[in-house]
């Protein structure tokens, strides 16, 4: 995909040779092939761009190595390759605010770059101590039922303080919230209702109000609250607790989201930010043969199998197909959601003889074959079987 | 009892929203005037997630509204006091379904969305009990959805409105919107911060809430509250923990509300009610007051000088269309004549030399279908050529027109040259010399040499016919027949050239005349047709000119009227600041 990309700027280079600003452009767009993939934190003033993209930013991950994470871009001066996009709410408006721009039919089709984030979940439910669960459902909810989520890889509810604040846990602020924890929990409960009365000179023991309340910034009140309870069930040192506060947040599901369709489709996704920038500069500045040069754009566009399987995940995941259960595990783990190496999408270990790789893949493929075949089920079902077997025949023309 | 003042002033507003129309002021002023006496209703608006909900339940002590991750009702719900708990939903046609309390959420969920148009709770709380109604309203969002019209609908009947914005930030550009509109149409409005048990910031917050409503001019106090702190004191029977979450100085602003005396309040929301509708309407009209000079402004003078151009134009136009019309008819005319003339006379030479030459007897039959050719020819491409350089000024003239020019040119086929109504050219009488008149002129030449040499030979002594006088007569007969020969062939051939030359000249002047008549014919059917173009184009530059004065005047009239109308709004808006003032208040006034 890569290579065919490269021959498409290459051609393109040719054609605008005498014009400075395109050439710089296209090769802006080569480089870039080079270059990490770049994931764009956007969304409204104080939805939590900055902290959300501080705690997955500071994680040392292989996972999420070769990513380059953008605080809210400028519009024009950086395109990213993908988009996480926060909101606060997952109310109508903010959505259809945060839907993905159009763009060439291409860029429609291929716009699997974008993941939704429930951002601030911990305020969800007005700080009730089931608010994440409360979030988590709820995100569940709008991108199984809602349309204006269709078109998103996933949606996310992640508490970004409570993760920034889990994975930064010093040892200092474990021990404020241990000796919190110590407290009777009858006692307590009063303290920590709310921000003044945690930050009340009246607090009972030592611990001066500023401490308290940089405790309560970095954390909010609900971090707090859930921090206190965490202790009080087994949490007992500064690694347990921060663990479990990164675990809860969320954070964790995103991670591995930005890792199955992002990471994994580097490639594809780099590829596809320089195709709709050539197509851009195509449209804008149409040059005499430049007609040859869409027509080989398109034809790329159209053979481009990685945002079918991309977009087929987001559907079965979503809950947008007759697939469940079994055969949708099945299907995404074929598409490519936890690898895109044949051994990933078969489920065998990576260290699997070629042979048994060989096997396995042949009997994905006549069993989806079979499926895409059957004329009693309903044609979107066979349309989605369609891809799967495209991309187990795609997995076998490895060995050929 | 007399109407009291603000009726009369509400209905003269609401007669002037309707005629401009604005039905939709004039249906919230009505909506004003019938409101039931005796209840004051109290509105909470506000956008979605804000805590409405928890809001409305910590002010009752009771779980009536939906909260949390439940739907948000997409319609009103009113909260009234009752002796016991009861919930009704009120369908589209208000048909009224009794539900339990407790179960009003799930019902409500049940329901597909547009079968409600409002639910009513009753609860037993004190603070309900002179009259006073809440009323909980679907989440502002999008100002075109339905949901916002719904919530802001509620403004026709609040007396007064609690507008919800959380702790977690400062009023966004949408809220504060929000506030100036509510504020215009209400005159009692409180901006409850909630949240604020979770909010580190939330003094900064109420500070800048504060001073960003007080830039924009809406007057409206700002109250801090935690439903989480208010439920927790209620728990635990704690006044100081309740004292904390603000919810007393919200019942304390809400009791006030509802202890308004009647007449006075209403006074003064029909007042306010005026002055707001008086406002929109003045703005939508000086809109489109201006949206009428603006056309006049930009138009007006730019159509004119237009139309005057192209009156010049059209001017200039004409004479030029015209006097080029009759200069390349009168050269067509010359033109045309000289060229069949110069092709007749080129006929006319070659029947001369084969007349000098030839002997007409022996050619005729030769030379006839030639000179019918010849001359067919000479007419048919004098003709065509006519055609041609006709067709030709025709476009001429319309390159006149410019690009006004915009139709097909006129037919200018004519009927044909004629070519075919040629008549043949006619045999002239030729005489041949026959043997019997050679015999003839042989006997009377002999008869004379006979004769002659005859008597000069008798002179010799010799009879009158002898050998001489016979040769003699011999030679003399042979000169006789040939001289005579001579004289016929030459008598044949002035014949035969007159006979022709008089046919060219017969066919020369028919189809002179036809040529002629054929210019002519073209020149009335050019002149016709640009003519009538021309005064096309003049009647339509007039009638543009009728518009453009005939818009002027609608418009100046139209302006007048809205300025009137306006006068009249910003009369009946300074009545009802009076009647405002009365109530106890002091507003701005509207200016027109």
């Amino acid at each position: 995909m890569t290579r065919d990309v490269r021959d498409l700027l290459a051609a393109a280079a040719g054609l605008y040779r005498d014009d400075p600003r395109a050439s710089a452009l296209l090769h802006d767009c080569l480089n870039r092939l080079e270059q990490p993939l770049r994931v764009a934190f956007t969304g409204a003033p104080s939805s939590g761009k900055s902290t959300l993209a501080a705690a997955l930013g500071e994680w040392p991950t292989r996972a999420l190595r070769d990513l380059v994470l953008l605080d809210d871009p400028g519009p024009a001066d950086d395109v990213p390759d993908a988009t996480v996009r926060l909101v606060r709410h997952l109310e109508p408006d903010e959505l259809a605010a945060a839907h993905p721009p159009g763009g060439s039919p291409f860029a429609r089709q291929s716009a699997v770059n974008s993941v939704l984030v429930l951002s601030r979940a911990d305020e969800v439910g007005a700080g009730r101590i089931d608010a994440l669960l409360t979030a988590k459902q709820l995100a569940r909810r709008a991108w199984r039922e809602d349309p204006l989520c269709t078109g998103f890889l996933g949606v996310i509810a992640v508490a970004g303080q409570l993760a920034y604040g889990g994975r930064s846990l010093r040892d200092d602020e474990f021990d404020l919230l241990a000796a919190f924890a110590a407290v009777p929990r009858e006692e307590l409960e009063r303290h920590v209702l709310s921000v003044d009365s945690f930050t009340d000179p009246a607090f009972p023991g030592p611990i001066p109000v500023e401490t308290r309340r940089s405790l309560v910034v970095r954390f909010g009140m609900f971090g707090v609250r859930l921090a206190l309870t965490l202790i009080r069930t087994g949490c007992d040192d500064r690694v347990k607790l921060s663990a479990e506060l990164v675990r809860r947040s969320g954070l964790g599901e995103l991670r591995d989201t930005l890792a199955g369709c992002f990471v994994a489709r580097a490639e594809a996704l780099k590829a596809r930010t320089a195709v709709i920038r050539l197509e851009a500069l195509l449209a804008a500045q149409p040059r005499p043969g430049g007609d040859r040069l869409v027509s080989r754009v398109e034809r790329f566009a159209a053979a481009a199998h990685d945002f079918r399987e991309l977009r087929l995940i987001a559907d079965i995941r979503g809950g947008r197909t007759a697939l469940s259960g079994d055969p949708a595990e099945e299907a995404v783990r074929l598409l490519g959601a936890q690898g895109t190496a044949p051994a990933d999408r078969l489920g065998l270990e990576p260290d699997a003889d070629p042979g048994e790789i060989y096997d396995a893949g042949l009997d994905a493929l006549r069993r989806w074959r079979h499926e895409a075949e059957r004329p009693d089920r309903p044609h979107a079902e066979r349309t989605a079987a369609h891809v799967v077997v495209r991309s187990a025949e795609g997995m076998l023309a490895l060995f050929a | 009892m007399t109407a009291p003042a603000w009726l009369e002033v509400l209905n003269e507003t609401m007669d002037a929203c309707r005629t401009h129309g604005r039905a939709d002021l004039a249906e919230r002023l009505r909506r004003r005037r019938d409101a039931p006496p005796g209840q004051i209703r109290l509105g909470v608006l506000g956008f979605p997630k804000q805590g409405k909900g928890y809001l409305l339940n910590a002010v009752l002590n009771a779980p009536v509204c939906a909260v949390g991750d439940a739907p948000t009702p997409a319609v009103p719900t009113e909260i009234a006091y009752s002796a016991e708990p009861a919930a009704t939903l009120v369908g589209r046609s208000l048909e009224r379904i009794p539900v339990a309390v407790e179960r009003l959420t799930g019902e409500l969920g049940a329901r597909p969305a547009g079968t409600l148009s409002r639910v009513e709770v009753g609860v037993p709380r004190e603070l309900l009990s002179a009259g006073l109604v809440l009323v909980d309203t679907p989440p502002v969002g999008d100002p075109r959805s339905p949901r916002t019209a719904a919530a802001l609908d509620l403004l026709a009947e609040a007396d007064a409105v609690i507008l919800v914005s959380d702790a977690t930030a400062p009023l966004s550009p949408a809220e504060l919107a929000l506030a100036r509109h509510v504020r215009t149409w209400c005159p009692h409005v409180l901006v409850a911060l909630t949240k604020i048990d979770a909010s580190p910031g939330w003094r900064a917050v109420a500070e800048r809430n504060r001073a960003m409503l007080a830039e924009a001019g809406i007057d409206a106090p700002v109250q801090p509250v935690s439903a989480v702190v208010r439920q927790a004191a209620a728990k635990a029977g704690d006044a100081d923990l309740n004292a904390r979450s603000g919810f007393p100085e919200l019942l304390n602003w809400i009791a006030e509300q509802a202890a308004r005396p009647a007449e006075q309040s209403r006074a003064l929301l029909a007042a306010v009610g005026v002055r707001a509708a008086a406002t929109e309407l003045v703005e939508s009209l000086r809109d489109r007051v201006d949206t009428v000079a603006q056309d006049a402004g930009l138009g007006q003078a730019a159509l004119l000088q237009r139309a005057q151009r192209r009156a010049d134009d059209l001017r200039r136009q004409n004479t030029k269309w015209q006097n080029l019309l009759s200069d390349e008819i009168t050269d067509l005319l010359s033109d045309a004549e000289y060229d069949l003339r110069e092709r007749t006379r080129k006929i006319v030479n070659t029947i001369d030399r084969t007349f000098d030459e030839g002997d007409p007897a022996k050619v005729w039959d030769e030379f006839a279908p030639w000179l019918d050719n010849a001359l067919a020819e000479a007419v048919d491409v004098n003709y065509t050529w006519l055609a041609d350089r006709a067709e030709w000024i025709a476009q001429a003239v319309a390159a006149c027109f410019g690009a006004q020019y915009d139709r097909a040119l006129p037919d200018l086929r004519l009927d044909g040259s004629g070519v075919e109504g040629l008549d043949d050219v006619r045999r002239p009488k030729i005489e041949k010399f026959k043997v019997g008149q050679q015999a003839f002129t042989g006997l009377r030449g002999s008869y004379g040499g006979v004769l002659m040499f005859g008597l000069v030979t008798s002179l010799a002594g010799l009879p009158l016919i002898n050998p001489v006088s016979i040769g003699a007569g011999a030679a003399f007969a042979a000169k006789t027949i040939k001289d005579e020969g001579g004289m016929r062939l030459q008598r044949r051939q002035a014949v035969a050239k007159q006979a022709a030359q008089r046919h060219v000249d017969d066919v020369f002047i028919r189809f002179s005349k036809e040529c002629r008549d054929s210019i002519r014919l073209v020149q009335r059917r050019l002149r016709d047709h640009f003519t009538g173009l021309a005064e096309e184009l003049a009647d339509e530059l007039t009638h543009e000119r009728e518009t453009i004065m005939a818009g002027t005047a609608e418009r100046e009239r139209r302006t007048v009227h809205i300025r009137r109308e306006i006068d009249r709004l910003a009369g009946l808006h300074q009545r009802a600041g009076e009647l405002g003032t009365i109530a106890g208040r002091q507003r701005r006034e509207l200016s027109a």
